[in-house]
């Protein structure tokens, strides 16, 4: 007993050992049971999933049988109705669905579509159509289904956001405005197949617009069948284009098919297109990609390590929008006062927005609301209008923060709403925003981060004090950017109004001189710049990858996003 | 065998002393602490409770950095990075004006630096256009040449990068395209290293020099000290951690204090009053269990009218506190029906004890512990729900952060740039850790049951 106890000291250093050596073993066992475990959670899970999924097995990026290629798109469409679609999502899906008059090439050149031959003069403009043209139902495209689609665009009960661009037609805006009867349209058919426009005023771009998604065609039994609820479903929809909607499950995918229908169907390689996932999420679609389940994604600047070190042969592009934070002119708000946003104007370095804290190739700093790739006479519309640059300067800045507390009679400044979107991109270029207003002016910003489609209904709204907004062309002519501001413009969402600027939008709209329409667009920009009516950020570039089996992709500037109807696979 | 003779019967001396007390009168309170002292993992997770204390309130004291401030020199540095930088002259936009390329192929015009790298490169016949490219390895003969910046059409044989320039090794590759803007084999590359420089205005406006003085260029000056590092933005790792771990803090004890409060008050009337209003009142805390946690969160942040933007603690904390109590309640119920119906207690009544003395002598010292345990063990649980509402963004509004939300920006560059998941991913789960061995070892030193087990 007395033994035991005198050598107690030495047991309990050997006990310690042992209870170490035990303890590891113990630990050994347990890691070695979790990794038999979590292997065959993990294979039973994914039997599990092949038993169940048996039609997500085929979702592969590209199905080199059939000829069926997989994307995924950063926004659902609110709806697929080509007279009221404004949003980029709905453009890209209605590229693929519908085809207008005419279309571009894969350089971006005019060529015939639906209309064989078209003729463009000073007065109007006729269309030929083809025999051969017909919708996805089988029956033939006619002159009728234009009419009748422009006529619904211009309709204030319609009350489309993109019924400006069909302007140009004679009468179009007195209708739109409700003056003048739908009949009043400058738009005649003669016969089924000859479409017959008259201008309001000489339009040098006109042919190039009706290639826009407003311009569609519609036919005027099958809208009025599904009793305004056209283009919310995949059995609503009727398509003019090299695809139909077979399926869209709001929210998670959508299908389309080759339309047997399509007058030009031997130009279509491909079978069929899924759209596997709508996401926003740039780091799901890598992933996506990754794993082969997509065959194209863009990459945001977070992707790219990752993408240099895939060795995947990268691609860039500018992709013609123009992003700018835009103010609420509206009287109840403190933006419309001008010395406040001249402050703002003083303080944003978009050098460093772009090269520091987006960080992604292909992105200019914004300058003017006329992006780079415009024409303007002779050469770029940037190079003969170059746009007024901002000198950066705090102190004046506080000076003119310091006006603008006296003539709004404030004490202190409340807190300024800016609205934004909710992708990590908007994330990171709202807090930058919040960041350089907080330590350079001292003002507060509340950020509301909104899904697109509520950002877009704020925005309409005039819910906001500041947005971060953008534009893409619509058609390559300076006026898609030009007319924005002007106060009669729907889209002009802080509704901002001086009459200097829409006399200059007139003059641009009207006139048949190109030096004297570049002059117009060169006042418009220095106005833009004096009123900081809006911030330019940044104009867009985008980098992606795609499968390198898929061929002939577009990405385009002006019309669907990405162009996959002209895509072949080639292993 | 022993014969007894006459001296094994003598009494014992009378001696004083043999009812002294071998060890001295220990209470409750002092036995616990005692045996949680003998147990080491529990004082450990004391030690880093209190650490986490002062690095919370004290911390900001020492390393007063604002968590917002924007430091765009430095946006998601690793800790320890390299902070030096040389001063140079302000930016100058550039359009080729230096000499041109020597020799036929990439040359830099100007020495490299993170402000710009200005390449030029000699004409190379039949090129309708450039395109250049940027990469961080070496091209191989996949030629994946990395990322493209610009193309440049064929008489601008000139190009200033200036997109995110680290100072490191690039590997820039400007590659030839036909008149169809198609890729041709010819390329040219070129080796690059990136110097860290600071321009003049810039160098005043970060404070790191006057404005009057005159200092020459190509002097070192050192960027502001960043010790955890910086996030997406070029903000303060360090502060960002302290700010954020107020709020973790603030709800890791705020909600659990008032939520066993009020579990301890409701189960303690129920129990004590037993009966009728034992079982209604108990029934009406299974439908408060009953009520989802994360649908009442976005219900009371519609209520309180809090929009997207606006910080959503307030009705975390409401949210908490109006359905997390039954649990609580249900544990004290038990406790004191047990007690009810001990011997003492009968006794104390038949001495005549009052209601009042009854439930502060006795009934609610010996609920004390359980109560206790309880508490240590919600904290943990509340700081995880905040972390996981900030993490799914409804909890902090930017640019107030917090363990969760950082958490959240900081798994969106986990491959690149881990170290902003990292650091507030460990503070979670250290205090958690922490949290939970303390109240492991406060469970062990409460329990009346384990008193004399050693």
């Amino acid at each position: 007993m007395s033994e035991a106890h005198l050598n107690s000291k030495a047991e309990d250093a050997d006990s310690e050992q042992n209870f170490a050596r035990s303890a590891g073993r113990q630990l050994l066992v347990f890691a070695l049971l979790a990794v038999v475990f979590l292997g065959a959670l993990m294979w039973g899970l994914q039997t599990l999933a092949s038993m169940v999924g048996s039609s997500t097995a085929s979702a592969q990026a590209i199905d080199y049988d059939n000829h069926i290629i997989t994307i995924a798109i950063r926004e659902e469409p609110p709806q697929l109705d080509s007279t009221r679609a404004t949003d980029v999502s709905s453009g890209m899906i209605l590229g693929h669905l519908m085809e207008g008059l005419l279309r571009m090439d894969l350089n971006d050149r005019l060529e015939p579509a639906i209309a064989e031959r078209w003729e463009l003069t000073s007065a109007g403009a006729k269309f030929w159509l083809r025999k051969n043209a017909r919708w996805s139902d089988g029956k033939p495209i006619t002159a009728h289904d234009f009419s009748f689609a422009w006529r619904t665009v211009l309709d204030p009960a319609t009350a489309s956001r993109y019924a400006f661009l069909l302007y140009p037609i004679k009468n179009a805006r007195a209708i739109n405005e409700g003056k003048l009867p739908l009949s009043a349209l400058g738009v005649r058919t003669p016969d089924a197949h000859t479409l017959e426009v008259d201008l309001e005023n000489p339009t040098p771009y006109f042919d190039k617009m009706v290639t826009f998604q407003t311009y569609f065609p519609l036919r005027e039994d099958f809208y009025r069948s599904t009793q305004g609820k056209y283009g919310a479903d995949a059995d609503k929809l009727l398509s003019s284009g090299p695809f139909i909607a077979t399926s869209w499950i709001h929210g998670a995918s959508m299908y389309m098919e080759k339309n047997p229908y399509y007058w030009d169907a031997e130009r279509i390689k491909l079978n069929a297109i899924n759209v596997g996932y709508i996401t926003s999420d740039p780091g799901a679609t890598l992933n996506f990609f990754k794993d082969n389940k997509i065959a194209y994604t863009t990459l945001g600047a977070e992707d790219l390590a990752e993408a240099l070190q895939q060795r995947w042969h990268i691609q860039r592009e500018q992709d013609g929008a123009v992003f700018y934070l835009e103010f609420n002119h509206r009287n109840d708000r403190l933006t419309r006062n001008k010395n406040l946003r001249k402050a703002m104007q003083l303080v944003l370095d978009m050098d460093e927005l772009v090269y520091k804290v987006t960080k992604l190739p292909g992105y200019l700093p914004g300058e003017s609301l006329f992006p780079v790739w415009l024409m303007g006479v002779n050469d770029y519309f940037r190079k003969e209008h170059p746009a007024p640059k901002v000198r950066l300067d705090v102190e004046k800045a506080q000076a003119h923060l310091q006006l603008a507390k006296q003539e709004l009679g404030l004490e202190t400044w409340p807190q300024l709403v800016l609205l934004s979107g909710d992708n990590p991109l908007s994330n990171i270029q709202s807090e930058w925003t919040q960041g350089v207003f907080k330590s350079k002016l001292g003002l507060d910003l509340k950020i509301d981060k909104q899904i697109f489609k509520q950002r877009l209904e704020k925005m309409h709204a005039g819910d906001f004090d500041m947005v971060l907004g953008g534009w893409g062309p619509d058609y390559d002519d300076p006026l898609t950017f030009g007319d924005l501001f002007a106060s009669w413009n729907i889209q002009n969402r802080g509704e901002y109004a001086n009459a200097e600027l829409d006399r200059l939008v007139a003059v641009a709209q009207t006139s048949v001189d190109q030096t004297e329409r570049m002059q117009a667009f060169a006042g418009i920009q220095q106005i833009m710049f004096d009123d900081a009516v809006i911030l330019p950020m940044y104009e867009r570039g985008v980098t992606y990858v795609v499968n390198p089996h898929l061929h002939n992709i577009k990405r385009r500037v002006i019309g669907p996003e990405v162009d996959f109807t002209s895509a072949y696979i080639q292993k | 065998m022993t014969t007894l003779d006459k001296d094994a019967f003598q009494p014992l001396e009378q001696t004083q002393g043999v009812h002294k007390l071998s060890r001295p009168s220990l209470s409750y309170w002092q036995d616990a602490w005692q045996r949680l002292r003998a147990n080491r993992r529990a004082i450990l997770s004391l030690y880093i409770i209190v650490g986490l204390l002062l690095f919370t309130f004290l911390g900001p004291l020492f390393w007063d950095v604002d968590p917002a401030l924007q430091d765009v020199d430095q946006i998601s540095q690793p800790p320890g990075a390299d902070r030096s930088a040389y001063l140079v002259e302000d930016y100058l936009p550039w359009q080729g004006q230096a000499q041109p390329a020597r020799g036929s192929g990439l040359t830099l015009a100007e020495p490299a630096t993170t402000q710009a790298v200005r390449l030029v490169w000699a004409a190379q016949p039949g090129a309708a256009e450039y395109r250049v490219y940027r990469n961080i390895y070496p091209i191989g003969p996949e030629r994946a040449f990395g990322l493209p910046l610009f193309e440049t059409p064929a008489q601008q044989t000139f190009f200033e990068d200036r997109l995110d320039l680290k100072p490191r090794q690039y590997f820039y590759s400007v590659v030839v395209l036909d008149n169809r803007g198609q890729e041709t084999d010819r390329w040219l590359s070129l080796t690059v290293d990136v110097k860290r420089v600071v321009t003049r205005s810039e160098a005043i406006e970060r404070g790191l020099m006057d404005a009057a003085e005159e200092v020459p260029l190509g002097t070192e000056f050192k960027f502001a000290l960043h010790p955890l590092g910086t996030d997406y933005l070029g903000r303060d790792m360090l502060a960002r951690l302290m700010h954020g771990a107020r709020i973790s803090l603030f709800i890791g004890f705020f909600a659990p204090l008032l939520y066993i409060l009020i579990g301890v008050i409701y189960g303690s009337t129920a129990g004590f009053v037993g009966g009728m209003t034992d079982q209604a009142m108990m029934r009406f805390a299974d439908f408060v269990v009953a009520l989802p946690f994360l649908l009442f969160m976005i219900l009371f942040k519609v209520i309180f009218s809090i929009s997207p933007g606006e910080s959503g603690i307030l009705p975390m904390l409401v949210a908490m506190i109006i359905l997390l109590w039954p649990a609580t309640a249900r544990l004290v119920r038990g406790q004191i029906l047990q007690i009810r119906e001990e011997g003492y207690i009968s006794a104390a009544q038949l001495l005549g004890a009052k209601t009042n003395y009854l439930v502060m002598r006795h009934m609610i010292p010996n609920t004390m512990g359980v109560i206790l345990v309880t508490i240590t063990f919600a904290v943990p649980g509340a700081i995880f729900t905040e972390a996981f509402l900030s993490f799914i963004g409804m909890g902090v509004a930017p640019p107030t952060p917090s363990w969760g939300s950082m958490c959240n920006e900081g798994r969106k560059t986990m491959l690149t740039t881990p170290h902003e998941l990292i650091f507030p991913a460990l503070f979670i789960s250290v205090t958690v850790l922490a949290f939970n061995l303390l109240g492991d070892g406060l469970r062990d030193a409460l329990d009346a049951r384990m008193r004399n087990r050693d």
